[in-house]
């Protein structure tokens, strides 16, 4: 590889991040948000007993939309594939059964969004149900996603040619992502999209930096963007450890 | 029925922002492009979630 391996932050946020990582290929970058999206183990709901249910929906409507509610993901290690949490919610109507009345038997695991609503309950209409949350991998059901429209882009090189014929009309011209301006990272909303906004009367031409991706990541709320992506990188150090152990001779 | 919890398409978990977005574009009389905006639900796949939704429960409710 050409460039050296580096990573530098664009925005940072709990939920959502944009960060350049320099120095690999588009095999590895693309291995990096696969690993990302369905790698990546989160707990999420994925059994229920219903006690009551006398809502206008039925068990299983319940039971889905319980197990889309993220929940915050304890520690790598502190769980293993087969160890369950119990969590349970008993709500009486008139009113709404929100993701934040459920009660979870373990600190580490709870709801991470607290105002989703479940279902809305009637005069005498109540939900009583014990739900069992499962750690589990974005590939086995949507709910284990903990990643969320992840993405990358190539990062973009602006250079200025030189001014523009002096008659010639100002054409829009629209980029989006990161550009590099004289080693200097400016997303694109800054100027609206538009090169012409930040380079008026210039010709410019953008090429696509070799071997430098702009990341995307949001999450569910399951973790931290910063905890999904090491967690990723650990998903595929694993893989390549399993797999060179399996050709050793 | 109920609004689904998360977007079809990305997963977002839009469920979150029904009732708040319900209140001021639906009931009031709000922008509801401003609201989305405000919000933070960003793409549109996750504002025709919620732009398009309709609470069914007090209809039915009367069958149960
Ligand atoms: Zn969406």
């Amino acid at each position: 590889m050409t460039a050296e391996y580096d990573v530098e932050f664009v925005e940072t946020g709990d939920r959502k991040a944009r960060f350049l990582v320099r120095g690999v290929t588009p095999a590895f970058a693309n291995g990096l948000r696969r690993a990302m999206v369905a790698d990546v183990p989160t707990m999420a709901i994925d059994e229920v007993r219903f006690i009551e249910n006398s809502s206008v929906m039925f068990d299983e409507q319940l039971a889905l939309r319980l197990g889309l509610v993220p929940l915050s993901t304890p520690p790598e290690g502190e769980f293993v594939d087969d160890d369950t949490v119990t969590l349970s919610i008993d709500v009486e109507g008139p009113g709404t059964a929100y993701s934040g009345d459920l009660v979870s038997s373990d600190g580490l695991v709870q709801p991470a969004d607290e105002n989703v609503p479940i279902i809305d309950l009637k005069d005498d209409q109540r939900l009583e149900a014990e739900a069992d949350a499962v750690i589990e991998r974005g590939k086995n059901h949507a709910k284990h996603q903990g990643g969320v429209a992840v993405g990358y882009r190539h990062l973009q090189r602006v250079t200025v040619d030189g001014d523009l014929p002096e008659f010639e009309d100002e054409q829009s011209r629209i980029v989006r992502g990161v550009i590099e301006d004289d080693g200097e990272l400016i997303p694109t909303s800054e100027f609206d999209d538009d090169l012409s906004n930040r380079y008026p009367g210039k010709e410019v031409h953008v090429e696509d930096v070799p071997n430098a991706f702009v990341f995307h990541v949001e999450t569910d709320g399951s973790f931290t963007v910063a905890e999904l992506v090491t967690r990723a990188v650990d998903t595929l150090e694993a893989r390549a450890t399993e797999l060179e152990e399996a050709v050793q001779l | 029925m109920m609004v689904p919890v998360r977007c079809f398409t990305c997963g977002n978990v839009v469920a979150e922002h029904w009732e708040e977005f319900d209140e001021r574009a639906n009931e009031g009389d709000e922008d509801p492009e401003a609201v989305l905006d405000e919000l933070g639900v960003e793409r549109y796949c996750c504002r025709r979630m919620l732009v398009s939704h309709r609470d069914l429960v007090d209809v039915v409710s009367p069958y149960q």
